[in-house]
């Protein structure tokens, strides 16, 4: 008997992780708030840590309408260019 | 993006021993499924006109593709019949359409699962059952599409529970959750028809449900006490968002409604007008946000959104009502949105187009 497999047979997005920042020190920071109750407030804790310990600096706070859904690619777009690195996560 | 030919597994020629396999797989939703042999899926697949490889939906997320082919073999596993196939494809279809969002609405906490509502002759000409016992058991038709929904998210978009489908308690709903909107004695038009689409097309609308409110009601015998009590089930502090409603009438309150002159369009503005829970009651259960309560009230309010009120979503078009379920009985139904209020968009697709 012959099955066929029910999984998508196109081919998986290609990913990979950026390389790791040599150094912390004086990097540029940006927040990815995403929508969530306590996001913001969550992400200014955890940016102010940066700050307090690397001497970061953080740039203007990027907001997603919807917490779900990727990013748009125009804000990442301009996140890549404003910072160095990029902090986001949920706060509920 | 070119897709690879599909990968064939050989197995056994015993049945009981390939619905073993297919478990052993990972394939199933916990029941046993239809082992997917060739001649069934090339079957499903002659009910289209487009090559099987075309492509119809697309994970937002990870970039998965669901070919019509992949869709076939997964409505075979679910236990579909060739003609219940336009409407599994019509589904996705729908789910496609970036605002349904579909990879936030199968992946979250929330645990929603993809409310079907067919509307139209098609739903007649598949046996789909609009009435008696409307979202149990007993139907193939609707019990196989909403099936084969879940097997397509589980296996070609690899919503896996536990890793990428991270719902707290799911709902039941998540084996199957299809229905088809009665024609029969309802004096309301048709969704499809409310949808613009041509006459004799009918359509497949596809809506985020995060679970199943029974509203009992046998002693109201006006418009307002019977939506009085739909409406109270939408604004429960539990389900209160900013999101969108579905509403099915049991036929015995669409009498009660509609036997009095209102449309659709009345009982929808009565719903959004006291489908609301004070700023002060929202505080006093911890679910107050400003954001949300300026996006209801601000530049772009409607007319009917009350100050210091929170209604359940932004306008009356955000209430889908129609009739569904046996003659006897007063028991209607809320069906929630998502919990993410206005993270998943209700959308609907023509059937066989």
């Amino acid at each position: 008997m012959q099955l066929y497999a029910p999984t998508s047979s196109g081919p998986k997005r290609k990913s990979f992780r950026a390389p790791p920042l040599a150094s912390l020190e004086g990097m540029r920071i940006g927040i990815l708030e995403n929508g969530k109750l306590n996001a913001e407030e969550m992400l200014r804790e955890v940016g102010a840590l940066f700050v307090e310990r690397h001497g970061c600096t953080i740039r203007p706070i990027y907001s997603k309408s919807n917490a779900s859904a990727p990013a748009p690619s125009n804000t990442l777009v301009k996140a890549a260019q404003d910072v160095d690195f990029l902090i986001t996560g949920l706060g509920d | 993006m070119a897709l690879a030919s599909p990968r064939i597994h050989e197995v056994p020629d015993d049945l009981l021993t390939a619905i073993d396999y297919c478990y052993e797989q990972g394939w199933t939703d916990g029941l046993p499924v239809v082992p997917p042999v060739v001649g069934r899926v090339d079957a499903m697949l002659a009910r289209q006109s487009r090559p099987s490889e075309t492509v119809i939906a697309t994970h937002p997320a990870t970039g998965l593709e669901l070919s019509l082919h992949a869709a076939a073999v997964n409505s075979v596993m679910a236990g579909c019949l060739p003609e219940h196939f336009p409407v599994v494809v019509a589904a996705f279809e729908a789910m496609n359409k970036p605002d349904f969002n579909f990879h936030g609405s199968t992946a979250s906490t929330g645990g929603s699962a993809p409310l079907l509502i067919v509307s139209g002759a098609y739903a007649d000409e598949i046996g789909m059952n609009s009435d008696v016992n409307l979202f149990g058991p007993g139907n193939r038709a609707n019990a196989t599409i909403g099936r084969a929904v879940r097997l397509i998210l589980r296996n070609v978009f690899q919503m896996i529970p536990g890793i990428s489908d991270k719902s707290t308690q799911g709902n039941p709903g998540k084996y199957s959750f299809c229905i088809a909107e009665r024609a029969r004695g309802n004096p309301w038009p048709m969704l499809c028809e409310t949808q613009g689409y041509a006459k004799g097309v009918s359509s497949v609308t596809a809506y985020a449900g995060g679970g199943f409110c029974n509203v009992e009601n046998h002693g109201g015998n006006t418009p307002e006490q019977v939506l009085g009590s739909v409406a109270d089930a939408m604004a429960n502090y539990g389900c209160i968002t900013l999101g969108q409603s579905v509403v099915i009438l049991a036929p015995e309150h669409m009498r009660i409604v509609a036997g009095t002159g209102w449309t659709r369009e009345d009982a929808q503005n009565f719903l959004f007008t006291h489908a609301k829970r004070s700023v002060e009651g929202m505080k006093n259960v911890g679910k107050y946000r400003d954001r949300e309560y300026d996006t209801q009230h601000g530049g772009e309010a409607h007319a009917l959104a009350e100050q210091g009120f929170v209604h359940r979503g932004l306008s009356p078009e955000d209430i889908l009502i129609t009739m569904g379920g046996g003659d006897a009985g007063g028991h209607s139904c809320f069906i929630p949105s998502w919990s993410r209020g206005r993270g998943s968009i209700l959308q609907h697709s023509p059937i066989g187009m």
